[in-house]
């Protein structure tokens, strides 16, 4: 259905294109046509998540909004075969760019290999690709997740003053973004908070049910918990649940990351600490307009971060909450 | 020791029953009772009131639906859409209640949920379609209903401090947690129906002989249509449990679940080719796995331990269950 949106899109387009190409050739002829970029993004999982699907409706947005751009928009379904056959696709397509938000990030690389070959820049959007594929790239555009994890360390410092024992409740095994925030967290808390000492770790799998379910394991283990580290928001409101079921939610710290509506609303109430802005509008546009600087062959740097500021309660005023 | 061990073999005349046909017939209760020891042992906070009611509101919403489950693995069939139908119907119950309310939210949200039950039931018992085919087909196609209905988004009960929905999660009757009460009350019940009702002898004899019970009369189409409508109602539980303990939905939030409840069910000793099986013993099945999960946390294992773990014991439970059936541990042949 995904594909046949986006044909239905190309079509309205290429329409548009047409009209305005043959108004230009009417109007001006003999003056040079206004360039337009075909810029292909090849998506993880649309639809899982309201993330992904905030994504998707600002990166067209954006789209409709910027001058001679007409972009392909595909989703992979979480499937690496499918994503790699759209990579193909599109190059076949001869887009000016592609845009890939990867499924696995080991297991494209053969794929954007495909399209450097074939002369066709490559941006990867929002979750990186190993190491391997990081030569072949024209740029990343996206979180830093090492720069999320820090910063959350930094907040639970704060609001601990300085000392305590807490938890961590991690995203999904093996995910990029979950390895790095961990890895930011774990290494900047002695930095700044020497005296805060990790507990435990488990993950949660960005999902609220079980971490909820780990939350609840975590408070019968330890007597004592002061702050609890969850890799998002949605996961942190599960461990404030499970606390606040206990009665202990007063005494705990919540700390989270992507700040989810629900995470928002519980900061508001004064229930939830402190998180990390993070806009998937923004994620998206940033990566339409790599990949537009890129068609026009500027230059951009490799790794390009979208802002991601703390957000606790008291700044929260400043933030817009999030619409998932 | 070696009274033990010579009972484990054919021919073993020692005393009334061999250990195999022990464990065929207590296995479940033994491997309960030596979790509990095991887990005592290796940590304080394992064996107390707060600790052991955590563990059953844990199982509360596999379990839920595993005791409808039983019923349709009984009657000789597979359920493998529970997971993504539990998914469906939470996404439903959450997102309808700020549109609805709380109580009308409930009503449609078994409505829908039995209909879609009512879709599994009819293709596997009218139309005698493959059971197993029929609900993994409904798995992805559910999780497509709910994923066009979300719109792909999180749903979330706004205000999340003031519904009395919040009674099925998170509130405690006389010191117990609602969950495990709508669990164990809904257990018994439904061993009760299994037990002693028609309803539940014509189960039994639909699955273990489904030619046989053709001939002596049983409507064996209605039958296998009810025990899929009963597992959606018991999905539809699970899903009030679910919503109302978490006050949010994500669209995949059952995913797995489907696995984790047929793991159940078979530690309960259920036999996979229907005809045999208890309620009671799906319930203790499906405490033994949260109590796994809560016990090695508890001790601190990582994660993938966790795991492993608990599917070599669901192994080793089907090859018991297995031996015990043909009276020895190995097959020669």
């Amino acid at each position: 259905m995904k594909v046949q949106i986006s044909s239905v899109r190309t079509i309205r387009e290429l329409g548009k294109i047409s009209l305005l190409a043959g108004s230009l050739s009417l109007g001006l002829s003999g003056m040079a046509q206004a360039e337009t970029f075909r810029i292909g993004i090849t998506q993880n999982n649309v639809g899982v998540d309201s993330y992904q699907t905030t994504y998707e409706q600002a990166f067209e947005e954006a789209a409709d909004e910027a001058d001679n751009v007409e972009v392909v928009v595909l989703d992979a379904g979480g499937d690496v075969a499918r994503q790699i056959s759209q990579v193909r696709n599109l190059i076949q397509q001869q887009v000016d760019v592609i845009i890939i938000w990867p499924t696995d990030g080991q297991a494209v690389v053969p794929a954007i290999n495909g399209a450097k070959n074939a002369g066709i820049p490559v941006v990867v959007t929002n979750s990186n690709i190993a190491e391997a594929g990081q030569p072949l790239i024209a740029a990343f555009s996206g979180p830093n997740n090492i720069q999320q994890g820090a910063y959350a360390a930094e907040m639970m410092c704060d609001q601990l003053g300085g000392q305590g024992d807490i938890v961590q409740i991690t995203g999904q095994p093996g995910y990029t973004t979950a390895i790095e925030r961990q890895k930011g967290f774990e290494d900047r808390l002695p930095e700044v908070c020497p005296d805060v000492r990790i507990l435990d770790s488990q993950p949660g799998d960005w999902n609220r049910a079980k971490a909820q379910r780990t939350m609840e394991d975590f408070l019968t283990r330890y007597d004592k918990i002061d702050g609890v580290y969850a890799a998002d928001d949605n996961m942190g409101v599960g461990a404030l649940n499970a606390a606040k079921s206990e009665d202990r939610a007063d005494e705990i710290v919540f700390i989270g990351a992507t700040n989810f509506a629900v995470g928002y609303e519980a900061m508001a109430r004064g229930e939830y600490h402190g998180s990390v802005y993070q806009s998937p509008a923004e994620d998206a546009r940033n990566a339409l307009n790599i990949a537009i600087a890129v068609a026009q062959g500027k230059e951009v740097e490799k790794m390009s971060y979208f802002e991601t500021p703390k957000i606790t309660q008291e700044n929260m005023d400043e933030f817009e909450k999030p619409v998932f | 020791m070696k009274a033990l061990l010579d009972s484990f073999k054919p021919g073993f005349k020692g005393g009334e029953i061999s250990a195999l046909q022990f464990f065929g017939k207590h296995g479940i209760s033994v491997a309960f009772v030596l979790c509990v020891v095991i887990f005592s042992l290796s940590t304080q906070k394992f064996l107390s009131t707060d600790n052991f009611l955590t563990v059953v509101m844990q199982a509360s919403i596999i379990g839920t639906i595993a005791l409808g489950v039983t019923f349709v693995v009984i009657g000789g069939n597979l359920d493998l859409s529970v997971g993504s139908l539990l998914s469906f119907a939470t996404v439903l119950v959450v997102d309808l209640h700020d549109k609805v309310g709380p109580g009308m939210a409930i009503l449609l949200m078994f409505v829908f949920t039995l209909l879609i039950g009512s879709v599994n039931g009819y293709l596997i018992g009218y139309l005698r379609l493959n059971s197993l085919i029929v609900t993994l087909g409904m798995l992805s196609a559910i999780q497509g209903i709910t994923l066009v209905y979300s719109g792909g988004k999180n749903v979330d009960i706004s205000d999340q401090t003031n519904t009395w929905f919040a009674f099925f999660g998170r509130e405690e009757l006389f010191g117990i947690p609602v969950p495990a009460i709508i669990f164990i009350v809904l257990g018994i019940v439904l061993q009760i129906v299994l037990l002693k009702s028609g309803f539940g002898r014509k189960i039994f004899a639909i699955g273990g002989n489904a030619t046989a019970s053709l001939f002596s009369g049983l409507r064996r189409n209605r039958l296998v249509f009810s025990t899929y409508l009963l597992s959606a109602f018991t999905t539809a539980c699970a899903a009030l449990i679910l919503g109302s303990r978490v006050m949010g939905s994500q669209n995949n939030v059952g995913e797995g679940y489907e696995l984790l409840v047929l793991a159940g069910v078979i530690l309960g000793g259920t036999s996979l080719l229907g005809g045999s099986g208890s309620i009671a013993r799906t319930v203790i099945g499906v405490l033994i796995l949260a109590m796994i999960q809560n016990g090695l946390l508890l001790l601190g294992f990582p994660y993938y331990t966790q795991w492993l773990v608990t599917w070599v014991v669901i192994i080793v439970a089907v090859w018991l269950d297995i031996a015990a059936k043909r009276g020895k541990l190995f097959s020669t042949y």
